[in-house]
């Protein structure tokens, strides 16, 4: 079994993600209460106001609660001399090895929400592929962003 | 250096000219129809308003066509290539010798005559917009060596280590012509164009076609006469739909036989050099140090006659008019692909002993397919009863597919390359270098994690942007196995110094 990658994205992460969610959640209420609406004034079906109170409350707690915990957990990441390795995915684990010969260039990225919680994203782009890691604390992603490129520097080779 | 400035030949007018007047001729052929057939009910004085501009946006073109041409220099200063041109604003680009990916040279049906050629310049950005970054209308063969001369020594000024291309150049002098490493005969050819899959380009066409007249053409009435045709007779219907379909294959046979006609490869300073073309002889160059995956795709058709096509994946620019993957050998015989791949590819090692994809994982390549089918079928014999029940056909038919999928899927891991076999429903075989794999990704889900499966995804560069390929469902320990070995931690400075490419 492989090592998984040591380093955790930032615990504001988290938070940022739960806010995402309170967003996606809005919109999910929305659509449910505009369901509702419809429902009062077709059939006034009772169970389909229950159906749809549930509805908006499991998807309230997945997207606030469950999966950006799930995210969380799961994301791992890792710079070494040689390589970045990336672990993340819900419902789908990816692991991916990015050797530093390949990579092009590193951008750190700052939202308004990021920025309200001091956080960037960092993407590290290779000739035909880029990854992304979402949330870390904005002086720990420029001291990676650093980091990589001088490593990224060491090795030179042909695309 | 000399900084004497070139003009192209005059030629370069009139194929600027045309080229303008093929750009148009929808447009044109849309709005004469239109003043055609609706012409009718307009007055006499406003039809002869528009010949008059057609007449004047002809003799516009053809002075814009002259004009470019007039004001077309190009020269080399400093190690670059220049131009100037511009029909009314005046550009200038400079483009620096080593920048350049590769020349690609095309005598059209203009050119031959007169012994010149189209050059088109290619470096490794400006592939975003896919156009050449520079191209030389019309040129004669001589101005286009000494380009060419220009730019190797500008390029062997650059490197000493290029001393080995070097010794290549000069036995060039003497040679002149390499022989082709392959050359693909009449009969290959004619296959090639009877079993293409032409057709479906041609009505790729068509539907252009037809979509730039919709809103033209009085849908109506055509509809009004489709009912008044359909009551004629299926049988008419069907030998007119035959007579069609026949034409398409006949008009992409001879396409086929036009584009690829005396098809020849050859490898010359470390490029790759393929001639093809009937009416327009077309010279591709591909340099070998660009090219990041090489694929073996046998469709199911050709399988069966044990034929199959090589297509080479090569990094940056706009190579190929269509895309970045370009056909090396569109069609040989699966015996022969080797000796010749291994003449080119040096690099690469051309054996293959597949690993295959465990049994336990079969049900993955099918399982997906049926989470969507079910609905579909159950939907279709719902609403088409008694006929739609056919669609049940589908379920054991994607089980096969899946089951074939996974009986081809496969890899196999050499020190220095990963080849891929999968299909979906060509067999595809892609050899890769190490050095030249961008990223890997193993996937897994849920199910896979309980089965002990997992995919491998490897992407590299193709054109601008990359291609993917994966590796699915292999067993958990070879998918680490693979990851550990594309992790380089254990690769020495002095090591990546060799695998750099001669």
């Amino acid at each position: 079994m492989r090592q998984e990658p040591i380093n955790r994205l930032s615990e504001k992460g988290l938070r940022v993600w739960r806010i995402y969610g309170i967003f996606q959640s809005i919109i999910a209420l929305l659509l449910g209460v505009g369901v509702g609406v419809i429902n009062y004034f077709t059939g006034q079906l009772i169970w389909l106001y229950i159906v749809d109170g549930v509805v908006i409350l499991l998807f309230g707690y997945l997207l606030i609660y469950l999966f950006p915990k799930i995210r969380w957990t799961r994301w791992r990441y890792e710079v070494r001399e040689q390589e970045i390795e990336l672990q993340h995915g819900l419902f789908i684990v990816k692991r991916t090895l990015v050797p530093m010969v390949r990579v092009q260039h590193v951008d750190t990225e700052q939202g308004p929400i990021l920025r309200k919680y001091d956080l960037s994203s960092i993407t590290i782009s290779t000739a035909a592929t880029s990854h992304t890691i979402p949330a870390l604390i904005t002086t720990e992603a420029d001291e990676l962003r650093g980091r990589i490129s001088v490593l990224a520097r060491v090795a030179e080779d042909d695309v | 250096m000399s900084k004497e400035k070139f003009t192209l030949h005059p030629i370069s007018a009139v194929i600027n000219f045309v080229k303008v007047l093929k750009e148009m001729i929808v447009p044109l052929v849309v709005v004469i129809a239109v003043n055609g057939f609706g012409g009718g009910d307009s007055e006499g004085w406003t039809s002869y308003i528009i010949y008059i501009i057609y007449a004047v946006l002809l003799i516009a073109m053809l002075v814009s066509g002259i004009i470019k041409w007039k004001r077309f220099r190009y020269w080399f200063e400093e190690e670059e290539l220049r131009i100037e041109y511009g029909l009314f604003v005046k550009k200038k680009r400079y483009i620096p010798f080593e920048r350049i990916q590769s020349l690609n040279y095309t005598e059209g049906i203009f050119h031959r005559p007169f012994g010149l050629v189209k050059v088109k310049v290619e470096t490794a950005g400006g592939g975003a917009t896919k156009e050449a970054d520079a191209e030389l209308t019309a040129i004669s063969k001589e101005a286009a060596e000494q380009i060419k001369k220009e730019m190797n020594l500008a390029k062997n000024k650059e490197s000493e280590i290029d001393s080995i291309d070097l010794s290549f150049d000069s036995e060039e002098q003497v040679v002149e012509q390499i022989q082709p490493l392959f050359r693909m005969s009449q009969k290959d050819l004619l296959i090639l164009a009877s079993t293409s899959g032409g057709v479906g380009v041609f009505f790729s066409g068509l539907a252009v076609f037809v979509s730039q007249f919709s809103e033209v053409i009085p849908y109506e009435t055509i509809y009004n006469e489709v009912i008044m045709f359909i009551r004629f007779g299926a049988l008419l219907i069907a030998l007119v739909v035959f007579f069609v379909l026949l034409v398409a294959w006949i008009v992409s046979v001879a396409l086929t036989f036009i584009n690829y006609y005396e098809f020849t490869i050859r490898v010359e300073d470390e490029e790759i050099i393929i001639t093809r073309g009937l009416l327009e002889k077309k010279k591709i160059t591909i340099p070998l140090s660009r090219i990041q995956g090489v694929r073996i795709v046998e469709n199911p058709l050709r399988q069966l006659t044990g034929h199959a096509t090589v297509i080479v994946d090569s990094a940056g620019g706009s190579l190929a008019e269509k895309d970045e993957k370009i056909r090396l050998i569109p069609l040989i015989k699966k015996d022969q692909i080797n000796p010749i791949l291994v003449q080119i590819f040096p690099n690469y090692e051309f054996g293959a002993n597949f690993t295959r994809v465990p049994k336990r994982s079969r049900k993955f390549f099918y399982r997906l397919d049926f989470l969507w089918l079910i609905p579909v079928v159950a939907v279709v014999s719902y609403f088409f009863f008694p006929f739609g029940l056919f669609s049940l056909l589908l379920l054991p038919l994607s089980f096969l597919l899946g089951a074939w999928q996974h009986k081809t899927a496969g890899y196999w891991l050499d020190e220095k390359q990963l080849v891929v076999q999968y299909r979906l429903f060509s067999r595809v075989s892609l050899w890769m270098e190490k050095k030249r794999i961008q990223a890997m990704t193993e996937r897994t889900t849920y199910f896979q994690k309980k089965a002990e499966v997992s995919s491998i995804i490897t992407t590299i560069k193709s054109g601008v942007s990359g291609s993917a390929a994966t590796i699915p469902h292999i067993e958990k320990a070879d998918a680490e196995k693979l990851m550990e070995w594309y992790e380089p931690a254990r690769i020495e400075p002095i090591e990546i110094e060799k695998e750099q490419p001669l």
